[in-house]
């Protein structure tokens, strides 16, 4: 497990609806402890999404840096999971041949690649729909796969990209729950992206508002762990903390 | 859509072999009543045979040919250009399209071309293909060869260039390095358009076949009927047309159309380009 | 080799802001090289003439009226042959698309004499008609009409029974359900069907052309082809591409998207 460091991040770009260059990120720097979970609130456009981009490698940093543990990191790589909102598993195979992915990339034999998989599917509760292909499960089933699919390839950093925004919001409350139990069993270095106060208490240890590009303010969460959301959303502390993000992020 | 309509007359599931069979007979049907109603109408119409023949007149003819080996001779000259020009055409075509589609750029500056080319294919080269390579093989090898590189090219490129960047950078974070984004993503996700691009170029290649055939040599399908036109053989042109519509059927109904659900329905793959 | 990715970004953005511009761009360097493999006459110029030779070729028969009268000639054929190929294909498909009766009925025979194909009637519409028009358009017409048929039945069954149910509920008799909510819910799948159509058909034509042989564009080069002379084929295959190109992506790929193109690739019959 390695910490995430945010050195100073730039990201300009030439926007040909608007016709001119437009900076979506501006200079942002974030610590990110080694084990510790944090989410990235912030209105639409705020850069959230860019950022992510940007540490996942998908988009080049116009300036900055961007270190996973000690050393800097361009482009994307297996040090780096990504939990993207849309999925993207790949439809032509199986759940536990999309969960195995990253190890076959490795070069780790099937037999080997399968029993892992199955003891990442076990932890989701997945086990039933190894042998299925993504289009079959609904979309609850199919981040659950994608989330579990990051974490079996065992990166230094987790980094979601609002990985519940394209589910119902029941199944949003479930998976949030299964997302912080499976953290709790399976520690990693969390970059949680989303849009949603609520969620964004819920599970970080920390929320950092993000607003045109720049970072307002973090705050912490000394919510105790586990966290179910019954018993969560009756706390004083998350209605306040709520309240208090809310506000922030809407006059942004 | 359609399956379950075909098995809501049972009580019991009856077995996929049963239900194909069954599908079968139930789409040869109508043919089968129309072959047995030719000979009544030739009959009923008194229809000189020059102008239709009867069916025992046909089959005579099928007989012969099958007994002499000329039919033999011309279906096989005919697959056999079909299938010479159609592989080399799918296996240049298709690492070339994957590797035009893979850029944005390249990819944007390639399309316009092959589509150009695309619209082109086939018969149209037909002419300029008897220009450089005489009449024979090479000629309608080459008007195949055509007709099924630039159509696939373009389906590849399309379909490489329509899957969902989310996919690429997925596989990306989780290590893939180019081969493998080739084998497990680009070919895979491209997959459905190359089917139906060779499903379509084949569709042009094989009518441009028989149309080549028609001018520029002295075996196969094409000549075989336009041979027999001077004669006055129908019955030899019927038979043709009988042979060219059922090695069609075959192709494109048994090979082509089921590899193209397959490997769409299979993985969900809705909507493309 | 950055250099090189980034223009090719820089390219592919350009080409998204000015799709239009970008359709002509990669063709310029084509010509050019075009130019100069037909210069370096690695083969008889005959054989592969140049740019300006086709060109010079283009004037010729454009100013002794040569030219237009075979695009005339051609064009016609081919809006004939497809109109009545439309007229009785789309009525057809509607019948086929309704009643399931008749689908079993027909739909395997059509399969079959689509199988067939065009091109292998001419022997037979030789004898019975001879080197003329009827053949010709025969033999469009032919063309034309599955496709027209196949995707027509295949719009009408999938327009989503919940809007032909909302319009019974509210009172439509049969034939306004078909006139307002059938066949414009039909029009995408339709207006597929006549472009594959029109695709296989202007193919159909030049092959007659060159078999059957009186004038138009597939005549002139084949008789082109005949006398030897690379200039006139080349030519046409240019004119034909070029208008096939315009009519194809500049009238009927829009209507097709405007009427709500959905499945894409899916569902072509």
């Amino acid at each position: 497990m390695k910490g995430l460091t945010l050195r100073n991040l730039h990201k300009t770009y030439f926007d040909p609806a608007v016709g001119t260059k437009v900076t979506a990120v501006q200079d942002v720097s974030l610590e990110i402890r080694p084990g510790e979970f944090v989410a990235v609130v912030g209105p639409s456009g705020c850069g959230k999404s860019t950022i992510l981009n940007m540490v996942a490698g998908f988009l080049p940093a116009t300036k900055g840096d961007i270190i996973v543990g000690d050393r800097a990191v361009k482009g994307p790589g297996r040090d780096r999971g990504v939990v993207f909102q849309n999925f993207a598993l790949l439809p032509w195979k199986t759940v536990i041949d999309n969960v195995g992915f990253g190890l076959k990339m490795r070069g780790i034999p099937k037999p080997e690649r399968d029993r892992v998989a199955r003891e990442f599917l076990a932890l989701a509760g997945l086990s039933h729909a190894a042998d299925r292909y993504p289009n079959e499960l609904s979309g609850g089933m199919q981040q659950r796969v994608g989330v579990v699919r990051a974490l079996a390839n065992e990166p230094d950093v987790l980094l979601m990209d609002e990985p519940f925004a394209s589910v119902d919001a029941q199944t949003r409350m479930t998976l949030q729950e299964e997302l912080t139990r499976i953290w709790q069993e399976r520690p990693h270095t969390v970059l949680f992206i989303t849009h949603d106060v609520g969620e964004a208490v819920f599970l970080a240890d920390r929320v950092v508002v993000l607003s045109k590009g720049r970072v307002l303010r973090e705050i912490d969460v000394p919510i105790a762990r586990p966290r179910v959301w019954d018993a969560v959303s009756e706390q004083d502390d998350f209605k306040r903390l709520s309240f208090e993000v809310l506000q922030m992020v809407r006059a942004a | 859509m359609n399956r379950s309509a075909e098995s809501a007359g049972f009580a019991v599931e009856p077995s996929a072999s049963w239900r194909s069979a069954r599908q079968a007979a139930v789409f040869a049907a109508p043919l089968l009543v129309l072959f047995l109603a030719w000979p009544a109408l030739v009959a009923a119409f008194d229809v000189d045979p020059r102008v239709f023949p009867g069916v025992r007149a046909v089959l005579a003819a099928a007989l012969e040919g099958l007994r002499d080996g000329s039919l033999i001779a011309h279906i096989a000259a005919s697959l056999g250009r079909v299938v010479v020009g159609t592989v080399l055409a799918v296996v240049v075509a298709v690492p070339l399209g994957i590797a035009m589609g893979v850029n944005a750029g390249v990819s944007a500056l390639l399309t316009p071309l092959f589509r150009f080319f695309s619209v082109l294919a086939g018969i149209a080269w037909i002419p300029i293909a008897t220009l450089w390579f005489g009449y024979g093989f090479g000629a309608i090898t080459f008007v195949i060869f055509n007709a099924v590189f630039f159509i696939v090219a373009y389906n590849t490129l399309l379909g490489v260039a329509s899957i969902p960047p989310q996919l690429r950078h997925a596989a990306a974070s989780l290590g893939a390095g180019p081969l493998a984004m080739v084998t497990d993503v680009l070919l895979p996700g491209a997959l459905p358009n190359v089917v139906t691009g060779i499903r379509t170029g084949l569709g042009f290649a094989w009518r441009g076949l028989i149309a080549a055939e028609m001018i520029a040599t002295n075996v196969g399908l094409g000549y075989m009927l336009f041979v027999a036109r001077d004669f006055y053989r129908t019955e030899v042109i019927v038979l043709g047309m009988i042979v060219i519509g059922l090695l069609w059927l075959f192709i494109d109904r048994l090979l082509l159309a089921p590899l193209e659900r397959a490997t769409i329905e299979r993985w969900g793959l809705v909507q493309r380009a | 080799m950055t250099a090189i990715l980034d223009a090719l970004s820089r390219y592919s953005h350009f080409a998204t802001r000015r799709p239009t511009l970008a359709a002509f761009v990669p063709f310029v360097p084509v010509v050019g090289i075009w130019w100069a493999v037909a210069a370096m006459e690695v083969v008889p110029r005959a054989f592969f003439p140049g740019p300006l030779e086709v060109a010079q070729g283009f004037a010729s028969l454009t100013y002794k009226g040569i030219l237009p009268a075979y695009l005339e000639d051609s064009v016609g054929r081919l809006a004939v042959g497809a109109a009545f190929g439309i007229a009785l294909g789309i009525p057809l498909g509607l019948v086929v698309g309704f009643n399931q009766a008749m689908r079993r009925a027909l739909w395997p025979v059509l399969l079959f004499f689509q199988a067939i194909g065009d091109i292998a009637w001419l022997p037979l519409l030789l004898i019975w008609f001879g080197f003329g028009l009827t053949t010709m358009t025969f033999v469009i017409v032919y063309t034309v009409i599955f496709p027209v048929v196949f995707n027509t039945a295949l719009g009408v069954r999938s327009v989503p029974r919940d809007l032909v149910r909302a319009a019974q509920s509210l009172g439509a008799p049969k034939w306004r359900i078909v006139a307002e909510v059938i066949l414009p819910g039909a029009l995408p799948n339709i207006m597929t069907g006549l472009r594959n159509g029109l695709g296989y058909g202007w193919r159909a034509l030049i092959a007659a052309e060159i078999i059957v042989g009186t004038s138009g564009i597939g005549f002139m080069m084949f008789d082109a082809r005949r006398a030897g002379s690379a200039v006139e084929i080349v030519l046409g295959m240019i004119v034909l591409g070029l208008l096939w190109y315009a009519v194809d992506a500049w009238i009927l790929a829009p209507i097709e998207r405007a009427t709500g193109q959905r499945w894409g690739l899916v569902t072509k019959a």
